[in-house]
């Protein structure tokens, strides 16, 4: 029975999928818009950025923004940094959160909960009120000025975010296959290895890109915990456009657009892998 | 498996930290400042300076002007300040009575090349505190009156007299307002922080008013015509959340006849296809007192500073004639009334800037000085939003700023 | 002890490192040991700062004392002057409607667009991630690009509007203290969908299809089984977003400041920008700090009821 109303629903009238997909088109082109809006600008003189009736297109595309960004600014140099720092906070904040999370997962206790209320406070406050005594640490740890300096603020920033969500997913998984694998004659840390990890494969590619988009973003930590310019990622950068008596919107946007284009590449290559894991009902 | 990577990350953090932090030796001036674009001439300048001295380089960082406050604050709360800052100059004597600059009396009686006779006398007081000195003067600049010419004279106007008048600026941006076309006849800036407040201190000022009598008849007058303008929507009301540098964006694009401005747009002059000039600020009938806020950053040596004579060198090089000549590259002026620039770009607008500098007066110095600032920013909001009339919020006003006022008095007006 | 060592099935030795470590493991011990780590670098590097930041708001701090640590104590008149501040109740007001209207819409706005681009069509997987570009932007230039599509004269908004009829008059989104609030709540909630989105598709994605299908054949209509089935499953995901997400925007900085810099009169003031005032423009940091503990406090019963509902999750 199951099988013949599977196939009766992909033989289906297929204008239903069209009109999905067409609606579909239509929710993320108005979603994206501000997104289109930005690049639109950076592609737009300085005239037309500020032409008191504004245009929907560029009347007189030119490429003058992302000239000046790429001779001038040392984009390069920006998003390696970027790169380098978001891509160590994930690491560390992935590691860090695994534990506690499945731990947090299993396990109810006053203790966890107690926990679990930490966790959760030590995101309140914003970035800017804590530079100043996180700087104090990390100059008796003797990393004043390090990239690790930076990734230790930002996995600071990400890590409770990472074992809130991880904790939910390794909820979702039920402890009874664990404890099959281990009747089997797993150890415990076999049956987390190759049973529990692989079931929350999704999971982790889902708050590992988020955890990587917040690192991406840092600004404050990257901006006050480091000196030297060569060291700064393009957060900081961004910031050169709006000055003591100048907001310079057309390059930010080119700028902006340049720092977003390769993150979103590689979301939407890796998206093939967050739908295949999203649609194979892990579970089965 | 985890313990062995976790060590690995660590162990790796921290050779890289060894790799990367480099020892500062005396000879580095370390630097922070506002210069975010490249074409800066401050960056310019530090260039030539490394250039010449091979010795003693300055190590600089750029902060975003934004985060200067915070970033000289925490770097204090730290202890791991800059040799040399730049600093917003109404916030000299904030910092100065806190404590968080050098005394610089000593080493400025030693130079000869840091003089009072070499600096406008606003821009100077506002580095003076209480007897002794705390900074010196990095740039100075103040606003005027740009203009399109092209709409003047599709109105029938006479681009080449531009309004000198309060009574003749009315008028012209009554004239210049077309709705129809979406044309504001004037663009300032009133946005809830210090831009606004330095702008509309010029029309405070022109009118007589003076922020020790902010209930004066002159000083409701002066926010009266600011609420009269955006009430009959000849200026945009988005007045009151943009910068300055924003509303001449609005300019630039055809969206108001004038706009009350700085020479830091002059940068972008070059784009703009209509014909574009620059006046003084037109002065209130009957009172011909010619007024604007002084604005510009000034260099200062955070207390603590390792290396201060250094970055006194550094002070002393940057305030030579052919250092402080490059500032107008950057649209900026110089904060010296002898620095001659030869062949400047943009001559008229030149000419009309250095004669409003002439005017430009100081805002403070007053330890207390953002809160005063906060009140009428606060005071222009209130009144501009229709939340309420000028007089009552310039009563509110000056219910915050007299006592402080009081307990620091504000220098005489020059 | 010396016996000779018996491999089990796995070819571990009895007394091999690698036995004990898995025998270890098994023992109640290992559940400190691995929430110790996220606890222990939390402690120091968030824990500290808010112990710091505790401190300073008893006391008496500005630039002069900042360095040290000892400084007048001035109890809690910090505190006391806060809520004498008229500003206080406008703020805290804001901070409520922002709060609130943010997580509700960001949340079902998301639960919305999962729920759509969880069904099959062709490129559904793809404009799933491209959607997720709204997060990517960061908060600085999304505050720019919405400060340019609402300006009151020319901007996108305000244009569409007025040529498709819909507004007579042009709509002062940023520069009307009554609209303000509304124009940086749309712009914060524009940016959390995506995050909300992509949270709960993970969290969809756990629910067993073969449950949903079962229903189906037993007669039970989509409504039905979102309710009966999704619904309850998906609410320790939804528990942990409304948590999470009650926090950042708490914490929403860059935004405001950008776009509105929390005016015009106080309109888009809310906690964590008058903090950041008090502190850096006017540098009254004790004041600074009562607010952000003042934070702390809301944030703590938030968590409160957080923990509740994961006590109450239940096991498929």
């Amino acid at each position: 029975m199951k099988n013949a109303t599977r196939i009766s629903q992909r033989d289906s009238i297929p204008t239903r999928q069209w009109v999905l997909l067409a609606f579909g088109l239509l929710i993320a082109t108005s979603y994206l818009f501000p997104v289109y809006w930005m690049v639109v600008s950076a592609l737009k003189s300085a005239n037309e950025v500020n032409a008191a009736i504004p245009t929907l297109f560029p009347r007189e595309p030119t490429l003058n923004a992302f000239r000046w960004i790429f001779e001038r600014e040392n984009i390069g140099r920006y998003l390696a940094n970027s790169f380098l720092i978001a891509g160590g906070s994930t690491a560390l904040t992935l590691l860090l959160a695994t534990g506690s999370a499945y731990a947090l997962s299993r396990v109810r206790s006053i203790w966890m909960d107690a926990v679990l209320v930490g966790v959760l406070l030590s995101q309140v406050l914003p970035p800017p009120l804590l530079v100043t005594p996180m700087f104090v640490i990390l100059r008796q740890l003797d990393l004043v000025n390090t990239y690790t300096a930076v990734i230790l603020a930002t996995t600071s920033k990400t890590l409770p975010f990472a074992v809130i969500m991880l904790r939910t997913t390794f909820a979702q998984i039920p402890i009874e296959i664990e404890e099959a694998a281990r009747v089997d004659g797993c150890s415990r840390l076999m049956a987390f290895l190759q049973v529990t990890l692989p079931l929350a494969r999704v999971g982790y590619i889902v708050v590992g890109s988020l955890v990587f988009l917040q690192a991406y973003g840092e600004f404050v930590y990257p901006m006050s915990l480091m000196n030297k310019q060569a060291m700064q990622p393009a957060t900081v950068g961004l910031y050169g456009f709006v000055g003591a008596d100048y907001s310079d919107w057309g390059n930010a946007m080119a700028f902006a657009t340049v720092m977003v284009l390769p993150v979103l590449i590689i979301f939407v290559a890796l998206q093939k892998r967050i739908v295949s894991g999203l649609t194979s009902g892990a579970l089965k | 498996m985890i313990t062995w990577t976790r060590r690995t990350v660590l162990g790796i953090g921290l050779a890289t930290a060894a790799l990367v932090a480099m020892p500062a030796t005396a000879q580095t001036v370390t630097m922070w400042h506002i210069f975010g674009q490249p074409s800066e001439p401050g960056l310019g300048n530090i260039k030539r300076w490394n250039d010449a001295n091979p010795s003693t380089q300055i190590d600089h960082k750029f902060i975003p002007f934004g985060q200067l406050s915070q970033q000289l604050i925490k770097g204090i709360a730290t202890g791991d300040v800059p040799d040399l800052i730049t600093i917003d100059n109404p916030n000299t004597a904030s910092f100065a009575s806190l404590g968080a600059l050098e005394d610089l009396t000593d080493m400025v009686a030693k130079s000869s090349v840091i003089k009072a006779s070499n600096f406008y006398k606003g821009s100077w007081g506002v580095t003076q505190w209480k007897g002794r000195q705390w900074a010196v003067p990095g740039e100075a600049n103040t606003i005027a009156l740009y203009y399109n010419a092209d709409m003047f004279r599709a109105k029938g106007l006479d681009p080449d007299k531009p309004p000198k008048t309060w009574s003749e600026l009315l008028a012209i941006t009554e004239k210049l307002t077309d709705k129809s076309k979406n044309v504001y006849g004037l663009g300032f800036s009133a946005i809830q922080n210090e831009e606004g407040t330095s702008q509309w201190l010029a029309w405070l000022e022109q009118s007589g008013g003076s922020l020790t009598n902010l209930n004066s008849p002159d000083a409701v007058a002066a926010l009266q015509v600011w609420t009269d303008l955006v009430a009959k929507e000849q200026v945009s009301k988005d007045a009151l959340v943009r910068r300055q540098f924003e509303m001449t964006n609005a300019w630039t694009g055809g969206g108001s006849a004038m706009v009350i401005s700085g020479p830091w747009e002059l940068q972008r002059m070059k784009d703009v296809k209509f014909d574009w000039r620059v006046a003084p600020m037109p002065v209130r009938d009957g009172k011909n007192i010619q007024a604007s806020a002084l604005g510009g950053f000034v260099w200062g040596i955070p207390m603590g500073a390792k290396n201060k004579a250094g970055a006194f060198k550094v002070i002393e090089f940057m305030s030579l004639q052919p250092q402080m000549a490059q500032a107008w590259l950057g649209g900026r002026l110089p904060p010296s009334p002898n620095v001659v620039i030869d062949n400047p770009q943009f001559p008229a607008a030149y000419a009309a800037f250095k004669k409003q500098m002439e005017f430009a007066r100081p805002r403070g110095p007053h330890p207390e000085w953002p809160t005063i600032s906060a009140a009428v920013q606060t005071a222009i909001q209130e009144a501009l939003t229709g939340r309420a009339k000028p007089a009552q919020a310039l009563e509110k006003a000056s219910k915050v700023i007299a006592p402080l006022l009081q307990k620091n008095p504000l220098p005489a007006a020059q | 002890m010396h016996s000779i060592p018996v491999a089990s099935a796995l070819g571990t030795d009895r007394l091999s490192l690698r036995y004990r470590f898995d025998r270890a493991l098994d023992s109640a011990l290992i559940w400190p040991v691995l929430v110790g780590a996220t606890v222990i670098f939390l402690a120091v590097f968030i824990g500290y700062p808010v112990i710091y930041n505790l401190v300073m708001s008893f006391q008496e701090v500005n630039v002069g004392n900042l360095r040290s640590m000892h400084r007048p104590f001035v109890g809690l008149a910090n505190y006391i002057k806060l809520l004498d501040d008229p500003l206080f109740w406008v703020v805290a007001r804001n901070t409520a409607s922002f709060v609130i209207g943010n997580v509700v819409l960001q949340c079902l706005g998301g639960l919305a667009l999962a729920l759509y681009f969880a069904q099959r069509f062709p490129g559904s997987g793809w404009l799933r991630g491209v959607i997720l570009a709204g997060w990517m932007m960061p908060p600085l230039v999304i505050g720019g690009v919405w400060k340019w599509m609402l300006t009151s004269d020319n901007g996108v908004v305000n244009f569409v509007l007025q040529s498709l009829g819909l507004v007579s008059g042009k709509i002062y989104w940023l520069s009307d203290p009554a609209m303000s609030l509304i124009s940086v709540m749309a712009a914060n909630i524009w940016f959390g969908l995506p995050f909300n989105m992509i949270l709960i598709a993970a969290g969809l994605a756990g629910i067993p299809q073969d449950i949903l299908e079962a229903a189906a054949l037993d007669g039970a209509g989509p409504v039905r089984r979102f309710f009966s089935i999704t619904l309850p499953l998906l609410a320790p995901t939804l528990y942990a977003l409304v948590a999470l997400s009650t926090i950042y925007t708490m914490r929403a900085f860059d935004l405001i400041w950008t776009m509105t810099h929390g005016g015009p009169v106080d309109a888009s003031n809310i906690f964590p920008v008058w903090s950041y005032r008090l502190s850096f423009e006017v540098f009254d940091f004790g004041t600074g700090a009562a607010i952000s503990t003042e934070m702390l406090v809301i944030v703590f019963l938030v968590a409160l009821v957080f923990v509740r509902s994961v006590r109450a999750e239940s096991r498929i």
